[in-house]
């Protein structure tokens, strides 16, 4: 980084910044103790007359209740996503459009061919393993980074989002013992299903080689049924903790899901073994069967269709969408609606998404879901609009490989929360200290265009000026516009004249310091701003 | 366990511009609050909040409590094995731990062979073992385990954390700022109204861009934005704004990974790291250390491979390393390392065990009675089903420490419970 010559065409004591602060100064001598406090109310009224907002007259934004709506089912509003929801007639049209199946998403296909190892059999990728051709955990890396990617440039956000949803709710990390061969086929099982009945979802994620192998029912056996993935199955992905169930429930739990095998470390061939289910009476609350079958697939199925119709499943399923999508302590009323609604409907996911968003308690949570570290960069990457290539060899980081160490940096990455309950989607649990500070590095080093610095184009900063010369007021809002959809405010153009040590009537050009050496500073002052890290 | 919240801070006065902020740091540090820290290295968190006003005013804490989560269910009955019980033997035919390999062995427990970096903390006594301990009543989830086990105030409706409840209730504590290295999420056990900060590592605690060039006005335009924001994000900021000036002593010391031998592993990492923040000496007086690679469903395996075997060597090594590596600060600090609950006498079919309900503690370093095990256990038995029955109330371990070490009063730290002596520690 270059140092930063002092602009020149600032009047050092005209600027609002320092009236106000002799201002208080004055009144802190005169007051004592909490009255300090008070004179700020004052300079605020002066401030926000000094820092008036100037409008610039770019293309049309979203109001606010579609911007709200469209933010969050989305990875970030961009001009470009503002312009499909106004060509597809406002966000509910959007939205409907959204739910459809069989959408296509051209923007997310070319990454298809990205990593070809994504698509190699369990028994290819062992083989590469052993060989030390490519290590399993780097074709688990790279789908993480084909995650990053396609939340990028999706024009499917809804289907990814809860896509997402759902493999963070029946959470298999990537990274866990032996699942890399089936990782990337979870995915598409679970994508196939994102938007459909939670019944089906559940019957094809639990009896999925991938969790199998994750909460070892892979390898139970009817001598000695192994209980872990059947207390998680009640504990976490249906009904959920309480007195409904006991530890004979956990073992009928268990029983019932012995057969579904995966012949691990040798073949990874994965099929079903009658010689390995558990016969014999079974009861898990209300679901009793007989299970005299050694082929125990119809009683797992039917157990699963219970758990996914149990009145508790459907209110664990409704708070959690709730919890994602409105608001951390939903109106139970809320959460009663769309449980019934999920009920009703067979457990179909789409009408309780209709129902959330139609909701008045939706309406009224704009802004109030934090975004997570990978919520946050994502975002990012479509604020600055910038442009991620082909990763190839020889090239060491490029932004397609790197992109992974930044998500690492601010503290999460895809699918690898190391335990069977999945990565929190609660406020509190991302607004550490830690990740903030983390969130607001990679927003500087990005908006300094520093890193990653290899297989991506930025905009540079003369990209952003709206016309060749302009107020910095107006350039701000211009930016606010492109940033985060919306228009400037008192406080971020403050914040951005305070950042770029200019004051609001400033005339930029090219050849302007802000533009040439305080870019950064601007671009980042509205990417550390409660705007970005909220959706 | 579905959540691991940062605690919400208390309501205070947001600074409304750059001098009041100042004004109020200053406040803060001459009104004796100093650092508490939670880190997050990988799957291994550290959590740390400061002792006492009176330590952190003189830039000292007397005492620092290291609390290491072994996160999944540690089998305790591998890592201290009871081999005087033949039914141990019978319940795990292939994977119990051969007697002719143990260490420090009494007669009835000894330590897994894999844990010999630890021998010379045993041999000086600053290390021990209580077994048979747990929670009151057996839990077999993990999730309601551990939250009981780090709220620890049965039948409350209040959140918050035993170690919360910890820092707040030492006399003269006022209230705490933390830290949280490598931005997580904070465990349970931190939980509450006082307040804690974080970091992505010890070097990572700064405001990018806020540099030689900048002149003030990043951290003008920072607290333009966010000075009176509500919510988790605007209180996150304040702990940031009041903190990362504070922490410059614990980023001048030196990482000692590759020097003091850890392993390399995210426990060797994580303490490691805690070695800097207490050798930088800036008050903190509680870390809490979470590791996560303990549920052994399948493979706990045996001497020769197996995950048992892996975690054992990290943990005594990390553990070795750590104390060699706090260098004159080492008198301060005590370890304890627990799980949320044990596992089941017998292996199961995968070389495994399932959950189960009674564990080990082990305890090292400052106050503690090492080179003995303490605690009773009952004869195993080798069913399908059998545990290895509480008795001794894990709580009363804690109380012991949190009381010789920490002055703490246990009525506030572990309300309602009525502890037994364990003997475990020496009295200050």
């Amino acid at each position: 980084m270059s140092p930063h010559p002092a602009p020149a065409d600032v009047p050092a004591e005209a600027t609002p910044e320092r009236a106000s602060r002799r201002a208080l100064v004055t009144a802190a001598v005169g007051g004592a103790g909490a009255a300090a406090v008070l004179p700020a109310v004052a300079p605020d009224r002066a401030e926000a007359a000094s820092y008036r907002p100037r409008r610039h007259r770019g293309t049309p934004l979203l109001g606010a209740a579609d911007r709200h709506l469209v933010t969050r089912f989305s990875y970030g509003l961009t001009p470009g996503l503002t312009r499909a929801v106004r060509g597809a007639g406002g966000g509910r049209r959007w939205f409907e459009r959204q739910l459809q199946a069989g959408q296509t998403d051209a923007a997310t296909r070319a990454l298809a061919s990205w990593w070809p190892s994504l698509h190699y059999s369990p028994q290819k990728l062992w083989q590469r393993n052993i060989d030390e051709v490519e290590g399993g955990w780097e074709v688990m890396a790279d789908y993480q980074r084909w995650l990053l990617l396609r939340r990028i440039t999706t024009t499917r956000p809804v289907h990814e989002l809860m896509t997402e949803f759902w493999m963070n709710h029946l959470n298999v990390p990537v990274h866990a013992d032996a699942v890399f061969g089936y990782r990337f086929d979870y995915d598409r099982v679970v994508r196939a299903r994102a938007l459909g009945r939670f019944s089906e979802l559940l019957k094809a994620a639990i009896t999925h080689p991938a969790m199998g192998m994750y909460l070892s029912n892979a390898v139970s056996t009817k001598h000695h049924p192994n209980e872990n993935l059947g207390r998680e199955l009640l504990e976490l992905h249906t009904v959920g903790r309480g007195n409904h169930y006991d530890e004979d429930d956990v073992k009928s739990s268990a029983r019932i899901l012995t057969g579904y095998r995966v012949d691990m470390w040798r073949t990874w061939e994965a099929r079903y073994r009658p010689e390995d289910h558990w016969t014999g009476p079974v009861k898990v609350m209300g679901f009793e069967h007989r299970n005299a079958d050694p082929d125990g697939r119809r009683v797992a199925e039917a157990y699963l269709d219970y758990l996914a119709h149990h009145p508790r499943t459907a209110q664990r399923i409704a708070r959690k969408l709730a919890v994602k999508f409105v608001r951390d302590d939903p109106p139970q009323a809320l959460v009663d609606t769309l449980a019934r609604t999920y009920l009703r409907h067979d457990t179909a996911i789409v009408p309780v998404l209709r129902a959330l968003v139609a909701s008045r308690a939706f309406k009224a949570s704009a802004g109030d879901k934090v975004r997570d570290p990978v919520e946050d960069l994502v975002a990012t990457y479509r604020a600055l609009g910038v442009r991620v290539t082909r990763p190839t060899r020889p090239v060491e980081n490029p932004a397609a490989v790197a992109i992974l160490w930044q998500s690492d940096s601010i503290g999460a990455v895809p699918h690898d929360w190391p335990r069977p309950d999945g990565a929190p989607i609660d406020n509190d649990s991302w607004s550490s200290p830690a990740r903030l500070l983390a969130s607001m590095d990679v927003h500087f080093t990005m908006s300094g265009r520093w890193w990653p610095n290899k297989g991506i184009a930025y905009r540079e900063p003369v990209d952003w000026l709206p016309a060749p010369a302009v107020r910095f007021d107006v350039l701000v809002d211009h930016l606010c516009q492109q940033l985060l959809g919306r228009r400037s405010t008192s406080a971020l153009l403050k914040a951005c004249c305070q950042a770029a040590r200019v004051g609001p009537a400033t005339r930029i050009d090219r050849e302007h310091g802000v533009v040439k050496w305080e870019f950064p500073r601007v671009l980042s002052t509205i990417l550390d701003s409660p705007a970005h890290l909220t959706r | 366990m579905t959540t691991t919240p940062l605690p919400a801070r208390t309501a205070e006065a947001a600074p409304c511009c750059d001098e009041f902020a100042r004004l109020s740091r200053r406040g803060l540090l001459t009104g004796g609050a100093a650092l508490g820290a939670t880190a997050v290295v990988g799957s291994a968190v550290i959590t740390a909040a400061t002792a006492s006003a009176a330590s952190a005013a003189a830039g000292k804490a007397d005492s620092v409590l290291v609390v290491l989560s072994l996160r999944g269910a540690a089998d305790g009955l591998s890592l201290v094995v009871p081999y005087s019980d033949p039914a141990y033997y019978r319940a795990r035919p292939r994977i119990a731990i051969p007697k002719s390999t143990l260490l420090a062995t009494d007669g009835t427990f000894g330590l897994h062979p894999e844990l010999r970096p630890l021998l010379p903390l045993w041999t000086s006594g600053e290390l021990a073992a209580v077994h048979a301990t747990g929670l009151p009543a057996p839990n077999r989830s993990h999730f309601a385990a551990m939250e009981a086990i780090e709220d620890a105030d049965p039948g409350s409706e209040r959140r918050q954390g035993w170690l919360n409840r910890l820092v707040g209730q030492i006399p003269g504590s006022s209230p705490l700022q933390g830290f949280n290295l490598g931005g997580g999420v904070v465990p349970t056990s931190l939980f509450g109204p006082n307040p804690v900060m974080a970091a992505g590592d010890v070097d990572g605690v700064r405001f990018a861009g806020d540099d030689e060039w900048d002149e003030g006005g990043r951290l003008r335009s920072l607290h333009t934005l966010w000075d009176g924001q509500r919510g988790a994000l605007g209180t996150a900021m304040r702990s940031a704004f009041d903190s990362v000036s504070d922490f410059e002593p614990v980023k001048a010391t030196a990482d000692n990974r590759t020097a003091r031998s850890y392993p390399n592993s995210e426990l060797g990492r994580a303490l490691s790291q805690v070695a800097r923040i207490v050798r930088g000496d800036v008050g903190v007086g509680v870390v809490t250390v979470d590791q996560g690679a303990w549920d052994m469903h399948t493979d706990v395996g045996t001497l020769e491979w197996g995950a048992m075997r892996r975690n054992a060597a990290d943990l005594a090594a990390s553990i070795a390393a750590f104390f060699t590596d706090l260098g004159s600060q080492r008198s301060k600090v005590t370890l304890v390392a627990f799980s949320e609950f044990g596992r089941r006498v017998a292996e199961n079919d995968s070389w495994g065990l399932d959950h189960g309900y009674g564990n080990v503690m082990l305890l090292a370093g400052a106050g503690v009675k090492g080179g003995r095990y303490y605690g009773t256990m009952r004869p195993l038995e080798d069913g399908l089903d059998s545990d290895v029955a509480v008795t001794t109330d894990y709580r009363s371990v804690l109380s012991e420490v949190v009381t010789t070490r920490l002055g703490a009063s246990r009525a506030s730290v572990f309300p309602g419970f009525q502890p037994e002596d364990v003997g475990v520690m020496s009295s200050l």
